[in-house]
């Protein structure tokens, strides 16, 4: 800061704002305290933006009027992760494939060392049966299909009729010529 | 990176360490509830959302001007922040943090209105900002209190430039120091003091003009 005291000088305006603030290295703080001190024309803008910043703060207060803890929790409540819709269904798939291997293993007693691992064989494919039917059904029950009915073309707009060859009135209808 | 919460215990340890007083104790206060935020309790959040409610909503309202927007716009600052919560690092303000995350919001709608207006930078030039200061008028005691000239200030202040009026609101109404005003707004703290002089210079004018005083 250097601010000849006799001289008329535009005053540093970044620096007073600065000092108004308490965010001037110390120094510089000294250097224009001491230049305030004899420049009544920088002491007068500093007592301005020093009213400007009582009158901001002085400004009127509009209120929110509302709670927005509660709107935010519902939402953010909202938002929260729901168990996966196609658990449920893959539980009770592999339930069925128990009762299943249950049943086969009924008709198929484990007495028999050579049949022992028959029905085993035949389990895995019933199981694998069913965990693509299950995996299947979730794909088509999943939504990521395209919901959207498609319209048929309308034909009817079209420059010939369905299986027509016609190419105009000239091609299908025999022209009555004067003879 | 997420802060775990014995990050955020550490850093309330380090700042009892530093004889932090009564000033931060609220930053104290928004680690413990970020803390359990991040533990899953949600109404820890709501607390947070209390405290900070009116403040968010007078900012982002004194930016975008319309009561309406600024409800819309603080609910989605907190829906946001709570999104991002798992990656505040304990290091920053939770206050400056939510701030910046209401000034980005804000600012995307005030694009999208195209009401955002950027000043020149030239600010030293001779004919620029800074040396159009008017004359100091009447001593500021016989200003303050004044209901009617509150009300002119208040329309000076609606005429800023949006970046002018919440530097203005972050220095002033919620008393943010330069280092937190930069990390509010993502600028250099040499740019938050010469934007703010500017912002002040221009605040005058405006209420000069509107007094007659500049004529």
């Amino acid at each position: 800061m250097s601010h000849p005291a006799a001289a008329p000088h535009a005053p540093d305006l970044e620096s007073l704002s600065a000092w108004l603030d308490g965010e001037l290295p110390a120094a510089e703080e000294f250097a224009l305290a001491a230049h305030l001190a004899a420049c009544p024309a920088c002491a007068a803008r500093l007592n301005e933006l020093h009213a400007l910043a009582t009158d901001l703060r002085a400004l009127p207060q509009e209120s929110l009027g509302v709670d927005l803890a509660e709107i935010v929790a519902s939402r953010l409540a909202a938002r929260a992760p729901r168990p996966a819709a196609g658990a449920p269904a893959a539980m009770d798939a592999m339930s069925d494939i128990s009762r299943a291997l249950a049943a086969l293993r009924k008709f198929f007693p484990a007495s028999r060392p050579a049949a022992r691992w028959w029905p085993l064989g035949a389990g895995a494919g019933a199981a694998a049966s069913l965990a693509l039917g299950v995996a299947l059904g979730s794909a088509l029950l999943a939504g990521d299909a395209d919901p959207t009915p498609r319209l048929a073309p309308l034909a009817v707009f079209d420059a010939l009729p369905p299986g027509s060859l016609c190419h105009g009135p000239d091609a299908c209808y025999v022209k009555e010529t004067d003879k | 990176m997420a802060a775990s919460a014995e990050e955020l215990q550490d850093a309330d340890e380090a700042e009892r360490a530093d004889g932090a007083g009564p000033a931060t104790s609220a930053g104290s206060d928004d680690r413990a509830l970020v803390a359990r935020t991040l533990a899953g309790d949600a109404p820890a959040f709501a607390a947070l959302v209390r405290r900070y409610q009116e403040r968010v909503f007078r900012f982002v309202l004194r930016l975008c001007g319309t009561r309406d927007e600024a409800l819309d716009l603080t609910q989605e600052t907190f829906m946001k922040a709570h999104q991002a919560l798992p990656g505040w690092r304990p290091e920053a303000q939770f206050r400056t943090w939510l701030f910046s995350i209401a000034h980005n919001a804000t600012l995307d709608v005030l694009r999208r209105r195209q009401l955002v207006v950027f000043v020149p930078l030239a600010e030293d030039s001779p004919d620029g900002p800074l040396a159009r200061l008017p004359d100091p008028g009447a001593p500021p005691d016989e200003r303050c209190g004044d209901r009617q000239r509150i009300a002119l200030l208040d329309r000076a202040l609606r005429e800023l430039p949006a970046e002018q009026r919440e530097i203005l609101w972050l220095r002033e109404l919620e008393d943010m120091s330069y280092g937190e005003i930069a990390a509010t707004l993502g600028i250099a703290e040499g740019t938050v003091k010469s934007r703010l002089a500017r912002a002040r210079v221009a605040a005058l004018a405006g209420y000069r003009r509107h007094t007659g005083e500049d004529r």
